[in-house]
């Protein structure tokens, strides 16, 4: 997918967030994943670490040699897309306590995934 | 999970899905349907004795658990015989379903299967298409309920 296409899905699931109380932490964390991994993946496409017609779907699912050329090159990107899916496990396909405040840290992670984008084409 | 669980989390991501409309927000929109579905499908593969309700969250890897530690808040992997599944037929049980979850998981599976062009690819739902979406949600909830014995959301 080109970078056009990922920031327009980004950004579209950005405005559904909006609409969505911390309460609904669960649907706030798988927000924060789909518009999260369309901020990575333009990270990915940038950096040239995975073609447009390859998009990374999950983090969690990049090669062990993927994952280390990534963790060099964008580290706190691939921090924040890690911490989004572990909050998936505990908060979304679990009932690890304090649900609004993990909507809030991936709130947080989904910030910062979109600051590095912009702070890319400010570069 | 225990099914007080899963149903609570059905009762929440409903009420998000109500705060989305399906031709605007159809990303979400998709995700929420299916999460929401997939605590019910459980829920009710728990009662019936199908699944085990096991206090273990599904990973993304099928077959693979996280077991809580509810005294440090930590997570630790476990595998397990089916507890929690992921999606409709993952992992599949090996078993037929009865009527009403063989129904649900079918629109479950409708409901799915537009994460690919809709979610992770670039389609946009043409005018009226989401009201067929919004229809398998509905059936699915009205299936699963009725299993549940819940009255099923308006």
């Amino acid at each position: 997918m080109n970078e056009g296409l990922h920031r327009a899905k980004a950004e579209r699931t950005e405005r559904s967030l909006a609409a969505l109380d911390v309460e609904h932490f669960e649907a706030i964390i798988e927000g924060c994943m789909l518009a999260g991994t369309h901020w990575f993946n333009i990270l990915l496409h940038r950096a040239r670490l995975a073609p447009e017609n390859a998009d990374a779907m999950h983090a969690e699912f990049l090669s062990l040699g993927a994952r280390r050329k990534v963790f060099l090159q964008m580290p706190a990107a691939l921090g924040a897309l890690d911490e989004i899916e572990a909050l998936r496990t505990s908060h979304v396909r679990g009932d690890m306590p304090n649900g609004p405040e993990a909507a809030r840290r991936a709130l947080a992670c989904l910030a910062l995934l979109r600051d590095e984008v912009a702070a890319g084409a400010d570069a | 999970m225990k099914v007080a669980t899963h149903i609570d989390k059905f009762r929440r991501l409903d009420a998000a899905l109500t705060r989305l409309r399906a031709d605007v927000d159809y990303e979400l929109w998709v995700w929420t349907a299916m999460n929401a579905c997939v605590n019910l499908l459980n829920a009710a593969l728990h009662k019936s004795g199908l699944t085990d309700e096991t206090d273990s969250f599904h990973t993304q890897v099928e077959g693979l658990y996280a077991r809580p530690d509810r005294v440090t808040g930590t997570l630790i992997d476990a595998m397990h015989a089916p507890g929690d599944v992921m999606h409709a037929g993952q992992p599949a049980l090996g078993t037929p379903l009865p009527e009403r979850i063989a129904r649900a998981s079918t629109a479950l599976a409708f409901i799915e299967d537009l994460r690919e062009p809709f979610v992770r690819g670039g389609d946009a739902p043409g005018p009226g298409a989401t009201s067929e979406w919004e229809r398998a949600y509905g059936n699915c909830v009205r299936e699963l309920c009725a299993v549940l014995d819940l009255a099923a959301p308006q």
